[in-house]
């Protein structure tokens, strides 16, 4: 489409399809692509965000991203101040989320910014496990916080008699409403103010180690740079391990495991549970996992569809169940820490007795030093932020939802998350302000639910289009650590979109590229799963092919041959477990899931990062 | 007096009777290397033949004062040296132990005559600092005893090509000191065959292993006249790092009815595809890795893959050497001595370049 051209076209003048009409009234003015900053805005690449957008963006979920822009921007640009780095742009263009790394400030803003880098940054990785505690403390105590805000059930008839005497409390239900939602609001963004803390510090660690060992083993692969860097006593596989735990310990209560193993449903094993003696006690363990280590997303935790383990315990009862037979059958169901730690250490090891200088090995060892110090951070605060934190953010803003139901404002609790984030106050004020005039008052019930399903449909229409990757100027360079990382922006990836993957033609797609994030090589079956509750469908030996995992999916890889991922680079879930369990995985394909089906048979070559069907179903 | 020896027997220790080619291949079955079976012709039975047939005088007398710029005295000089081998009697004792060491090889290999490579093996041969790589003669594909003998014989002869003689004057390498052995070894029935080297040819890099291989015997690869296949994998994770496929036309295969080894073209649709599976490549390459440890230095090995075995029993090395390039180089420093907060400012003010 535009190869010849070698720009991709102009975000102002595309046209998205016509049953997404009226797609700009869901979105904050700021995220449109509009005439006032035409110029700047033409100038700059913007692809399309599948890491963190891969769907249509529902109003409301927007919040994560506005808050990383600000956030993720912030401390490359005015906090710690990596010199030739500015912040990432975002727009929405329909439902999509498109984002762009800005190119580098004037050298003078450069140099200063260099001066500043080396005075704030080393501290941190000097102090980074310091750093952390307190990180991890501030965080907790900013979760539990928000955990209690209290959101009214309802707006009563009368306030309570307690709120006015003896003495009147001077502010009600009104008002505690719409603070409610402006306080989840504020937490919310200053928890991803606190996200970022040293994760650019982190990544900026990491592409400087995979630099150096590059330059000392030429063509080491990206999954090698990996596993050097990675970490076994990682938070991400909390939520398993203690599914481990829980099974082990149903081994020695022989009824629990009987009801564990059977077919009912999570809520009828609870009900069970409760009646044996042995059960009350597994359920106390089990309710000493679930906070904050069910709170786990079953999908990235973007999106307030996905649900976690708390809202689909038939999630965690199954893996049990899996687990307590594979116990039974006498099989080793734990990662075992110590072994990967050890495997990582050897093959270090073994990369460093390559070194041939003694100066090279000290310049080897101290960059590596440097990575593994700050690491965890990268690996560690996914699960208390995208998981934990939002979890805890999706419930109260469904009480909300609840209440808003209740007085008829909308049809269904979920239907909030159809409106963004300037919008619910408004809405909020309106049902205060009736609540207020007294009884009779007509409010705008209607106008919300129409609202509402018109923005369903459209978010629906748009599952079905495919957005364009790109829009705008590919750049001459650069800095930005995330772009570079996370997304894998590289010229090779610019050029495949340039390229232009025609999905009409799906069917005729015969291979496919991605992160080579695990090695090995290995044919098998596929099995697409778009949602983590298809995962019942899927059968010992089969290649997985999934838009993108986290560690609720953790269960699953001891089961497959093979991962392919839409979504997620080297530092990817999916690419760190595979690597973990021995099995080849290609990541962030970007199509995998929408030109694999079910059935197809797949050469999958975690070396090289291609993708081959080699067969189509029937 | 030993004129032959099992390879089995030899180890480094044995270079100066069986010459480096030979004493490597005993080393290497001594440290579990998977080597075709064999025996060496000593350095002794080509000393008993040049004094016994009364050879030995004639043939350093004609060497000495060689100009070895003076191509025509070069190429007389070599052809009278190797008339004078060729023509002489070799006593029958020698003889005998050949084809006791043959018949021992047949019996050892459970077939009545089996056919084998003979290649010379000279005592300064292969090492590290002086490589006479090449310059003596290897006979493929050799049956009976008649022909091994006849094939010794040519192999003892090879010592005094002109280039070789050349050689030795001008690296000051004195002619009686460097002798011959000569290595009787089976045959692999090769489906694939090629090098490897425990380091990057390329650039240097020893996390590597870099293999090239073809369709059927290894001597077009190592000939270079075909383009091989190739194959970059990282010693540490044992990961294909780089794979090239190329389009093979010929190969080199015993041709029955002449009797000889010949290249024919590979069917077509044999050309483009890989010669080998990956799990060969991997078995390669834990072996590459085993003989580098084994000889503490990187080296340049010649493998095949026989097609009459299963894997991983098909896998062959049939000789290893030390590299020689890259190991007298003195090591540079890559990073240049920088510390991790050096380098965490570099990267820090980096951009990366993306082409339009």
């Amino acid at each position: 489409m535009a190869e010849d051209t070698g720009r991709f076209p102009d975000p102002h003048e595309f046209q998205v399809p016509p049953e997404l009409e009226g797609w700009e009234e869901m979105y904050p003015t700021h995220y449109l692509f509009s005439q006032d900053r035409a110029e700047w805005e033409k100038a700059q690449f913007w692809y399309q965000d599948k890491i963190h957008a891969p769907e249509p963006m529902p109003p409301l979920d927007l919040i994560f991203q506005e808050a990383w822009q600000i956030s993720l921007s912030q401390y490359t640009t005015r906090v710690f101040c990596i010199p030739p780095a500015q912040g990432i742009a975002q727009r929405m263009l329909g439902p999509y989320m498109y984002i762009c790394a800005i190119p580098p400030p004037p050298e003078v803003v450069i140099g200063e910014k260099a001066q500043l880098f080396e005075k704030r940054v080393f501290y941190v990785f000097e102090h980074y496990d310091e750093l952390w505690d307190k990180w991890l403390y501030k965080f907790r105590s900013l979760g539990d916080e928000m955990a209690a805000v209290k959101i009214p059930p309802e707006l009563p008839k009368f306030v309570p008699e307690a709120e006015v005497l003896p003495a009147p409390t001077g502010c009600y239900v009104s008002y505690d409403l719409i603070e409610a939602f402006d306080t989840l609001v504020n937490q919310m963004f200053k928890g991803w103010q606190y996200h970022f803390e040293m994760l650019n510090l982190t990544y900026l660690a990491y592409l400087m180690f995979a630099d150096v060992a590059r330059k000392l083993f030429p063509g080491i692969s990206e999954s090698a740079i990996g596993k050097m860097v990675a970490g076994a006593y990682v938070s991400m596989f909390r939520p398993e391990e203690e599914l481990c735990r829980l099974a082990r310990l149903a081994m020695s209560m022989r009824e629990v495991s009987d009801v564990l193993k059977s077919g009912m449903s999570a809520d009828q094993k609870f009900a069970e549970l409760q009646k044996l003696p042995d059960g009350k006690q597994w359920l106390e363990e089990f309710d000493k996992a679930k906070d904050p280590w069910f709170y786990v997303s079953c999908g990235s935790g973007w999106f307030h569809y996905e649900g976690s383990w708390n809202t689909n315990l038939d999630i965690p009862y199954g893996y049990i169940k899996g687990y307590v037979e594979r116990l039974e059958n006498g099989e080793k169901i734990e990662r075992s820490m110590d072994e990967i730690e050890k495997q990582r250490d050897e093959i270090v090891a073994e990369y460093r007795k390559l070194i041939k200088t003694d100066e090279d090995r000290k310049s080897f060892e101290d960059a590596y030093n440097t990575i593994r110090t700050i690491y965890r951070y990268a690996e560690d605060h996914l699960f208390w932020v995208e998981h934990w934190f939002h979890t805890i953010w999706f419930q109260k803003i469904r009480e909300i939802g609840s209440l808003l139901v209740k007085h008829d404002m909308i049809n269904e609790v979920d239907d909030i998350f159809m409106f963004n984030r300037y919008e619910i106050p408004e809405l909020l004020t309106e049902l205060a302000t009736g609540w207020a005039l007294g009884v009779d008052i007509p409010l705008r019930g209607q106008y919300y639910k129409d609202k509402a399903e018109k923005r369903k449909k459209i978010l629906d229409a748009a599952k079905e289009w495919n957005p364009i990757p790109a829009l705008g100027v590919p750049p001459e360079e650069v800095a930005e650590p995330f772009t570079i990382m996370l997304w894998g922006i590289t010229t090779d990836k610019v050029k495949e979109w340039l390229k232009g993957v025609d999905v009409a033609a799906a069917e005729d797609i015969s291979e496919i590229k991605g992160f080579a994030s695990s090695a090995g090589v290995i044919e098998g079956p596929a099995r697409v799963l778009k949602l983590l509750k298809d995962i019942v469908d899927l059968q010992p030996g089969e290649i997985l092919v999934c838009p993108s995992t986290n560690p609720s999916w953790a269960p699953v890889f001891t089961k497959i041959k093979a991962a392919v991922t839409d979504i997620g680079g080297l530092t990817s879930h999916a690419a760190i477990v595979c690597r973990e369990y021995g099995v080849p995985s290609v990541t962030g394909t970007g199509v995998a899931t929408q030109v694999i089906k079910t059935g197809d048979i797949l050469k999958v070559d975690g070396d090289t990062g291609v993708v081959t069907i080699v067969e189509r179903k029937g | 007096m030993d004129y032959v020896l099992n390879f089995e027997s030899l180890d480094k220790s044995a270079l100066p009777m069986v010459g480096g080619k030979n004493a490597s291949l005993g080393e290497m079955i001594k440290a579990g290397i998977r080597v075709p079976p064999g025996f060496a012709v000593t350095t002794d039975s080509y000393l008993a033949f040049i004094t016994e047939a009364e050879i030995k005088d004639k043939i350093y007398a004609v060497l000495t004062d060689l100009n070895p710029d003076d191509v025509n005295a070069l190429n007389n000089v070599a052809a009278e040296v190797q008339e004078l081998i060729k023509k002489a009697p070799i006593p029958e004792n020698i003889q005998n132990a050949i084809g006791d060491g043959y018949s021992q090889l047949c019996n050892q290999c459970v077939v009545e005559i089996v056919p084998v490579a003979v290649r010379s093996s000279a005592t300064a041969e292969d090492l590290p600092t002086a490589s006479f790589a090449g310059q003596q003669d290897t006979y493929l594909w050799v049956e009976g005893t008649d022909k091994v003998i006849q094939n010794v014989r040519k192999c003892w002869a090879s010592l005094f090509t002109p280039r070789a003689i050349a050689y030795r004057i001008k690296n000051n390498f004195e002619h009686e000191k460097v002798l011959i052995s000569v290595g009787i070894q089976k045959m692999v029935n090769s489906r694939a065959a090629g090098v490897m080297f425990t380091i990057n040819p390329t650039n240097g890099d020893i996390s590597k292993v870099v293999i090239e291989g073809s369709w059927g015997l290894g001597e077009t690869v190592v000939s270079g006249s075909v383009n091989p296949d190739k194959f970059v994998v990282d010693k540490v994770m044992m990961e294909i790092n780089e794979r090239s496929i190329s389009t093979k036309h010929i190969e080199c295969v015993y041709d029955v009815e002449k009797g000889e080894v010949v290249n024919t073209d590979v069917d077509e649709d044999m050309q483009c595809q890989c010669c080998m599976e990956d799990r060969e490549i991997k078995e390669l390459v834990k072996v590459a890795k085993q003989i580098e440890s084994h000889y503490g230095r990187p080296m340049d090995i010649e493998w095949a893959i026989d097609k009459d075995f299963s894997f991983p029993k098909n896998m062959f090395i049939v000789q290893a050497r030390p590299e020689t390039v890259w190991s007298q180089r003195k090591p540079e420093s890559k990073i240049g001595g920088k510390t991790g907060r050096q380098l965490l400012m570099e990267q820090a003010m980096k951009r990366i370049k993306i082409p339009g």
